[in-house]
């Protein structure tokens, strides 16, 4: 009795839970994701509740943060549980379409319309004739200028240029921005005609496919020309970082930066402040910044439903523009509420702090009207990285705007060569793999016919129970991924259309893609450096290493405990930390290193222009990073020397240089072998630092093999069967590495002690 | 005992090498060869605590001196003095009449073996041995020659290819030997060589060093807390105590006229047998009693000293008893807990009054079978073997 009323709550419970959704879920209207928070989230549901109130319908906003924005959107949407209409910046436009995420909003943004929106927002979410959004706010950069410094808005550059060599100061730049990024240098560009983006070089692959390079030619040139006249004659500074020129405007070390809309926020009340369009170029025209338009996307579902699409025009009305312009500060695309503006509106009626508010809207509008759309690929690395490279080797003085544009030209030519040809058959990488396969079975074999090998398989049977489940771990998260990686490298192409190609990416990584072996960027000149890098690095961390380990081992030594504490610290930062500290430390104009050199009488280095500084600046990142380890293993290894040898050579007539070389170091090399042998491994594949410090430069020349390896799968049209291909060598390089290292040692290693 | 006695002896017949040594306290009369090594007024302290508290040592050519002392006296510190691995608070080191206080080992000409041989573990045996010829550029030639001779002399021929780890322990004491011997130095300096081997090896390469010794006639400091070694090895024996030498010269000689309790409890086993008492005189001869002994005492021995009645601790060693027989006289009466029989001799242990310390006698094998625990048995000493030492100062009397 009991049992049947367990066993009908049961099925009811089943019941319910498979068929409620079905039916019971009330309808859930219209869903609307964004990213967006504070005002701007505060003005986007007035907007939606003025909507529901007139149409009748039901809206859903959800707020998704942005980091995860596009990945919950790929996720939700081809699924039927994401929203119907969306709102993201126009730029990824050609991921969206690459994802299917989108659809063209059709009569949410009628023809009718087109009046209503400033034309370059039109511009921007229009894609191939298609209108794929109604555009909403759009954000670009602009000049902010501190009135205290500069009583009169520049209106040119000449105007800031006037202030050069710190007439304004000591130490006092008249503009800051970050000259050496494709991003910002694009003004510049822009304003002599030049283009950073072309067309596709092939038609293949849609809204997928790569742009062109498109920054050559005289526009380009003079560009860079005059980009470079304004660091020589101390008109910017050197590699401003985001955060420096931040840094430089509200510490009024610079009268002027460019930077977006974004910037004001971070400046608060620290500086006084104004905001007009970028300065324009006197005989050459206005600097034009690249514009981002925040658009409401329709999903092919949603651009189904009138409701959706009704909601997505009223966004774009009147009232809702300037709920978003007055709540959420945005530089809304909507011109009736700026020519509202322009009649002088209400702004007698305003505060002081909302007509500044004012004041800066309406100059980040100025600005936007001779912005540049971005472009909406969603693969621009192949653009940006030669680009900047570029830039930066001109900026550095290096190379001319030509030769620096045709090297860029052909950087992106080589990484958008055709990729190696679809495989004819696959039996070369049939040959290879199954003599791999046939070896590794040779050895299992010879094992297996091992005299004896029954016997202990036997009696380490309890062994293998325990170490199961250890085993079944590293298969399924070292041995499967490794595998899977590898099986990668025989393909090329990026995600979406990867074509099995063989050993193609092999042989052209082993051939230098058909260029000098030894040519830029060519995998043996890459392995070169790797090389020296490592052997460089373990050098100096052994020997450092030794000398401090045998110092602080010496009982005489006061204070040992703290030394050892203080020395072990770089060891416990994490590496990016200090990474990015030492990066920071090694910048031409602002660092603590060139600082002490000129304190010293030196002239300050450009240590990122030349391989041999930038190599050394790495290097001395990672020693310092390293070189903890080694001093802890030789500190350990001592202790297991003992006293009475020292003292016996020390009576045999030793000096201490000839105990240390004759006794000390060959006994402290059974445990420094393992510790050399790890630590080139580590040194070998140390992507922080490289990345981080020197980032390749100066022209990816201190790009060791894993930096090399990820910037052809994240920096270079994600190419990542050729990358894998790379990781596999490097995965050979090493297995061989630690093998002839070990056979090195392994000898003595075994006698002594 | 019996081969500490004879070491000791065949020592003393030896001129020349004991001549130099006197059992006198005060300074050592002229000598007639080069000291290869003299210590003078040597103090260490380690932190606060002194450990040395002013030794002085003196080495004549060719002998063969042995340190003895209790576990934590200081004796591996005076060798390491000597060595160079430590440096002396004050006083001054002479080695063959150079003065080498503020040198360093390596200038000092000086070889050591180690307690715990302190070979070189990555060297081969042939390595080690060349390891301290080699620093001193002696020609290749050289080195085959020494490393040929020592091996031969220490049989190590056939293991000069292996690495010390491959070694027994026996072994690697040898290797430790030769390495010291290939140097040809001033002066061998020995810590406890033997300390780690077992019973019947110590014995065999005793044996060995100081057949070793006679034959390289080498000036050696030879230090150990093992009397027997101390005994049998030495040429001049110095017993280290408290930070300072207790007394020195020829082993024997310190047996026979233990200068303090201490020496004379530290040397010979079974210890020395102590018992309180004072002494009487009765009818010109003067008898040592109390603690149920009553000895007489052998006047010509003590001639000054010894006043009626005065308090002493009497020492008689078990070796120097024996079970008096019919009209022997008698010293006193041993009621007997144990006898340990080791076959050529015999040891009984017990007591002579009901409070008193526990007394060891030595016996004949064969009165050994006779004597049963719970025994009484009667004990017999000769006046000349009876030690009497100052009860408030534990001097002996002289
Ligand atoms: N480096 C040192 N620091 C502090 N104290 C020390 C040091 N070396 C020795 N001592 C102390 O000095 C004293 C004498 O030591 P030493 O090694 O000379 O004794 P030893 O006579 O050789 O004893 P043993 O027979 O046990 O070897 C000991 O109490 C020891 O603790
Ligand atoms: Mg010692």
């Amino acid at each position: 009795m009991k049992h049947l009323r367990a066993l009908v709550t049961l099925i009811a419970v089943v019941a319910m839970t498979v068929l409620l959704p079905g039916c019971g879920e009330p309808p859930r209207g219209i869903v609307l994701w964004h990213p967006y928070r504070g005002g701007e989230e505060a003005a986007l549901k007035k907007g939606v509740l003025r909507f529901e109130a007139e149409r009748g319908l039901k809206v859903t906003v959800l707020a998704v943060p942005y980091e995860a924005y596009l990945a919950k959107l790929e996720a939700a949407i081809p699924r039927g549980n994401g929203p119907d209409v969306f709102i993201g910046p126009h730029n990824r436009l050609g991921e969206y379409l690459l994802h299917r995420l989108v659809a063209p909003v059709g009569d949410a943004f009628p023809d009718a319309d087109a009046p209503r929106y400033e034309p370059v927002t039109v511009a921007a979410i229009t894609y191939e004739g298609e209108r794929w959004a109604v555009p909403l706010a759009s954000k670009c950069g602009a000049l902010y200028y501190n009135p205290r410094l500069l009583p009169e808005a520049p209106r040119t550059l000449d105007d800031l240029a006037a202030k050069r060599d710190f007439a304004l100061g000591p130490g006092i730049w008249p503009l800051a921005y970050e000259s050496h990024t494709a991003y910002w240098h694009s003004a510049l560009l822009h304003a002599y005609g030049g283009e950073l983006f072309g067309a596709p070089a092939s038609t293949e692959g849609g809204a997928g496919a790569p742009p062109g390079f498109a920054m050559t030619g005289e526009a380009a040139e003079r560009s860079l020309d005059k980009a470079r006249e304004l660091v020589a004659t101390r008109v910017v500074p050197d590699e401003a970082s985001g955060d420096l020129v931040k840094t430089l405007f509200t510490t009024g070390k610079a009268a002027s930066v460019i930077s977006g809309p974004w910037l004001a926020g971070d400046l608060e009340d620290k500086v006084p402040y104004e905001v007009v369009p970028l300065p324009s170029i006197p005989g050459v025209g206005a600097m034009r910044p690249f514009l981002t338009v925040d658009g409401v996307f329709m999903t092919p579902e949603g651009a189904k439903s009138e409701g959706a699409r009704a909601l997505a025009r009223s966004l774009g009305d009147a009232a809702s523009a300037a709920e978003r312009a007055e709540i959420g500060k945005q530089v809304v695309a909507t011109r009736s509420y700026w020519s509202a503006q322009d009649g002088g509106g209400d702004a007698a009626a305003l505060s002081p702090e909302a007509k500044r508010q004012r004041a800066l809207l309406v100059a980040f509008h100025e600005a936007s009207a001779d912005a540049i759309p971005m472009p909406v690929s969603p693969a621009m690395n192949p653009v940006w990285v030669p680009a900047e490279q570029a830039i930066r080797k001109v900026l550095r003085g290096d190379a001319s705007p030509r030769d620096a544009l045709a090297e860029a030209k052909a950087r992106y030519d080589d990484v958008m060569r055709t990729p190696p040809r679809e495989a004819v058959s696959p039996a070369p990488l049939v040959v290879v793999v199954g003599l791999a396969l046939l070896a590794a079975a040779f050895a299992v074999v010879r094992r297996v016919r091992a005299p004896g090998f029954r016997r202990e398989l036997a009696a380490s049977k309890p062994a293998y129970k325990y170490v199961l489940h250890a085993a079944i771990t590293i298969l399924v998260l070292v041995v499967l991924p490794l595998v899977a990686g590898a099986a990668m490298s025989f393909f090329a192409g990026t995600r979406e259309e990867a074509r099995f190609v063989g050993l193609g990416n092999y042989v052209e990584i082993l051939t230098a893609r058909g260029k000098p072996l030894l040519s830029h960027g060519s995998f043996y000149l890459t392995l070169l450096v790797t090389v020296a890098w490592t052997v460089v690095n373990v050098a100096l961390h052994v020997s450092i290493g030794l000398v401090l380990g045998i110092a602080l081992a010496r009982p005489v030594l006061r204070l040992r405990a703290i030394y050892r504490v203080l020395l072990i610290i770089p060891w416990a930062v994490p590496s990016y930390v200090t990474a990015l500290a030492w990066k920071g430390m090694f910048h031409r104009q602002f660092g603590a290193i060139n600082a002490i050199l000129v304190a010293l009488g030196a002239e300050p280095i450009s240590w990122f222009a030349k391989f041999s500084t930038a190599f050394a600046a790495n290097v001395s990142t990672n020693v310092w990073l390293g070189f903890p380890f080694m001093m802890v293993v030789v500190m350990g290894a001592l202790t297991s020397i003992s006293k009475d040898v020292l003292e016996a050579a020390e009576v045999d007539g030793a000096t201490r240089w000839q105990a240390f070389r004759l006794v000390t170091l060959p006994l402290l090399r059974p445990t420094l072998l393992p510790a050399v042998v790890l630590g080139s491994v580590w040194t070998f594949n140390m992507f922080n630092v490289v990345f981080l410090v020197s980032g390749g430069e100066p022209d990816g020349t201190t790009d060791i093999l894993v930096s090399e390896a990820y910037r052809w799968a994240f920096a270079r049209n994600a190419q990542l069967g050729y990358a894998a291909a790379y990781a596999v060598i490097i995965f050979g390089l090493l297995a061989l590495m630690s093998k002839v290292l070990g056979r090195i040692g392994g000898g003595d290693a075994k006698e002594a002690i | 005992m019996s081969e500490a006695i004879h070491a000791a002896s065949r020592t003393a017949t030896n001129d020349g090498t004991s001549a130099s040594v006197e059992s006198s306290d005060t300074s050592l009369p002229e000598v007639p060869r080069a000291m290869r090594c003299a210590a003078r007024g040597i103090k260490k302290a380690f932190g606060a605590t002194p450990i040395l508290r002013g030794v002085d040592l003196e080495i004549p050519e060719g002998t063969f001196a042995v340190l003895v002392g209790p576990s934590g006296c200081g004796k591996s510190t005076l060798l390491r003095l000597v060595a160079g691995l430590e440096e002396a608070d004050e006083g001054a080191i002479t080695l063959a009449d150079r003065d080498v206080t503020h040198l360093p080992p390596r200038d000092r000409d000086v070889a050591m073996v180690f307690q715990s041989y302190a070979l070189y573990p990555h060297l081969t045996v042939r390595d080690n041995l060349a390891f301290g010829l080699k620093l001193r550029g002696t020609s290749t030639a050289e080195i085959d020659e020494r490393i040929e001779e020592a091996s031969a002399m220490l049989g190590l021929a056939k293991l000069l290819d292996r690495l010390p780890k491959q070694l027994s322990g026996g072994q690697r004491q040898r290797v430790a030997m030769g390495r010291a011997i290939v140097r040809r130095p001033t002066i061998f300096l020995f810590d406890e060589p033997l300390s780690n081997l077992d019973a019947a090896l110590r014995a065999e390469v005793r044996v060995e060093i100081r057949r070793l010794h006679d034959r390289l006639g080498a000036t050696t400091l030879y230090v150990t807390h093992d009397q027997v070694e101390a005994m049998t090895l030495a040429d001049s024996l110095w017993v280290l105590n408290g930070g300072l030498v207790e007394q020195k010269g020829p082993p024997l000689e310190i047996y026979e006229r233990p200068r303090t309790k201490f020496v004379a409890t530290f040397l010979g086993s079974p210890q020395m047998n102590l018992l309180s008492g004072r002494l009487v005189k009765e009818g010109g001869l003067v008898f040592a009693e109390g603690g149920g002994v009553r000895s007489r005492v052998d006047d010509e021995r003590f001639r000054s000293e010894l006043d009626d009645g005065r308090e002493v601790t009497i020492g008689v060693r078990p070796h120097d008893m024996f079970l008096a027989k019919g009209d022997a006289p008698k010293i006193a009466e041993l009621k007997v807990e144990i006898v340990e029989a080791l076959g050529s001799e015999a040891f009984a242990h017990g007591w002579l009054t009901s409070s008193g310390p526990t007394v060891i006698a030595r016996l004949d094998a064969a009165d050994a079978r006779t004597v049963k625990p719970g025994s009484v048995i009667p004990l017999g000493a000769a006046p000349t073997s009876i030690h009497l030492f100052d009860a408030a100062t534990d001097r002996a009397l002289a």
